[in-house]
């Protein structure tokens, strides 16, 4: 069997999760991975065709609230615990460009 | 005073009597953490201020002649993925190493008008990922009763602190096992409630459809108090519901007791065999009756752990930006562009364990894989589910060992993740069913029906009150 992992998808996998990894964490990610992943292979032996998935937790049942609106009681303290900060505004790099 | 078999019942009575201020208490827990928590590194911070004036609100009540809560004035710790206003909350992860809570949990909201005092924050693996808690980005704990070995994790620091003495009880979080296998491996008592039972607002968030707050303590009734105070319905987690009324039918002496034979296999430590042996005629003789049943898909709860977790993890996980919570001061915001602070922020950021299974999290979730992992898990999930539902037809209670393993030394695993993935494969498909469990000493689980946890823990009380306590 081909390996499940490899380093070209490794490096995709973590750009995806905005991660640089350097060559030890590579080298050591992959290694594990391989092992993990083969170690799932175990699962491919059930035969789950007729198998609903389960999603969630145990109540799969949909819940309703009123959609009203709820004053948050500090909101000046979410401000402040902003990294950085313009007058009230969360500062962020330019997004485009 | 004897900290270390303080329990919520027995100091609740002290500080009524007045042999005690609440005050006067806090502050011999402070000193014996002082004198003590050097070697065993539980904390990660104390909460001294807000314990001290909780402490003194609960003297002032008590001077002024008014009634007083069970947990009122208790010492409590609480696991540093769980807010705290106005306090630091980290998930022992570097990424969060500034950030400061800006409201409580619920289940602090709740701690907090029940008068009970917060001692501090607990150490944990990297957010709640790892069974040793070597996983934190800023201390290894160790186990109490041997230096050189692991207390379990991933609440490892809540469990240490009990047994060392150093809190009266604690809270931890459970997504595969985190409140019952350190609870195990440092000798006290740990409940995972019911998918549903505890309102998870203010938790920092691993696995969604996996994670639960619940309590460890010195004794099953502690746990029970703490329980009973932490759930419930709440608006602000969706997946929270009001438990079911008490089943007063329920007796230990007519109580069908179920053993897997799954669980009762050749990676069972013999030491652990044996104790499960006695444990079992010790029910007997309080009149339970034991019945072998079958989980079949028990095999295949790891690797469909494994899927579900990462997959859920990895999106939690996104909103660690380095643009809200908190950002390591050295990267600006001048002069960078966006995608550099994510990755600056993440790549620092999170530790080893973490960066594995955000990697594993978007593998099972990518495109062409989805079907064949993630899919799957969900479909092998239910299949799991349908063991305990079928099994719960025959038997009122389920009991198996917490580990296959006693605990082992620090250093011992942590090289290979997937030796560590396995030694939680007792108490993961109780998460994956959504069930309550209480793993108490020596070693064994006691696993019970959706919202029945009054019926694991009525049989817990009993074999407390008949062997533990007298020993």
């Amino acid at each position: 069997m081909t390996a499940l992992i490899d380093k070209k998808i490794l490096e995709y996998l973590a750009d995806l999760g905005r991660i640089k990894l350097n060559e030890n964490e590579e080298e050591k990610l992959l290694k594990d991975l391989q092992n993990i992943l083969a170690y799932f292979q175990e699962l491919q032996k059930l035969d789950t065709t007729k198998v609903e998935p389960l999603t969630g937790g145990t109540i799969e049942k949909n819940v309703f609230r009123e959609d009203k609106i709820r004053k948050y009681e500090n909101p000046q303290k979410l401000i402040e615990s902003f990294p950085e900060k313009e007058n009230n505004f969360l500062k962020i790099p330019p997004v485009f460009g | 005073m004897d900290l270390k078999n303080l329990t919520i019942k027995n100091f609740h009575e002290g500080l009524v009597k007045k042999e005690f201020s609440a005050k006067e208490i806090t502050e011999e827990f402070f000193d014996l953490i002082d004198r003590k928590d050097g070697e065993i590194n539980a904390y990660l911070r104390l909460t001294k201020d807000l314990a001290l004036s909780q402490a003194q609100a609960v003297d002032a009540a008590l001077a002024n002649g008014g009634k007083i809560n069970l947990l009122a004035g208790v010492p409590l710790a609480i696991k540093d993925n769980i807010l705290i206003k106005d306090e630091v909350c980290t998930a022992a992860s570097k990424i969060l190493a500034n950030y400061r809570a800006s409201y409580d949990a619920t289940v602090i909201k709740k701690l907090k008008n029940a008068a009970a005092v917060l001692l501090g924050k607990t150490n944990l693996d990297e957010f709640a990922m790892g069974s040793s808690t070597e996983n934190s980005a800023f201390k290894i704990t160790h186990n109490p009763s041997d230096l050189e070995r692991v207390p379990g994790g991933s609440s490892g620091g809540s469990a240490a602190a009990v047994a060392a003495g150093m809190a009266v009880a604690a809270l931890g979080s459970d997504t595969g096992g985190s409140i019952r296998q350190p609870a195990n491996f440092c000798g006290v008592v740990g409940l995972k409630p019911t998918y549903g039972a505890v309102s998870r607002y203010g938790l920092i968030a691993m696995a969604s459809s996996l994670d639960q707050i619940g309590p460890l303590a010195k004794t099953v009734e502690d746990a029970e108090i703490l329980f009973e105070t932490i759930k419930g319905k709440d608006e602000l987690d969706s997946t929270s519901v009001e438990s079911k009324i008490r089943n007063s039918n329920f007796e230990i002496r007519n109580c069908t007791i179920g053993l897997p034979e799954e669980y009762f296999v050749s990676g069972l430590d013999k030491k652990i065999q044996t104790k499960i042996e006695g444990v079992i005629k010790n029910l007997e003789k309080l009149g339970c009756k034991f019945q072998k049943i079958s989980l079949p898909h028990t095999r295949y709860a790891v690797a469909c752990y494994y899927i579900i977790m990462p997959a859920e993890a990895s999106t939690n996980l996104a909103r660690y930006d380095g643009i809200r919570y908190s950002r390591n001061s050295k990267f600006k915001i001048q002069n960078s562009k966006l995608k550099d602070i994510y990755f600056n922020q993440r790549s620092e950021g999170f530790g080893e364990e973490v960066k594995r299974r955000i990697i594993l999290g978007n593998f099972v979730l990518s495109s062409g894989y989805y079907d064949a992992y993630y899919l799957k898990a969900q479909k092998v999930r239910r299949l799991i589910k349908e063991d305990f539902d079928r099994a719960f037809q025959e038997v009122d209670v389920i009991l198996t060992p917490v580990t296959p393993t006693l605990p082992f030394k620090i250093g011992e695993k942590i090289n290979d993740p997937l030796a560590m993935y396995l030694s939680d494969i007792f108490t993961i498909p109780v998460n994956l069913a959504g069930l309550p469990a209480l793993a108490m000493s020596p070693g064994f689980q006691l696993i019970g029906q959706s919202f029945q946890e009054s019926n694991i823990l009525e049989i817990g009380k009993t074999y407390e009150q008949s062997y533990n306590l007298s020993a």
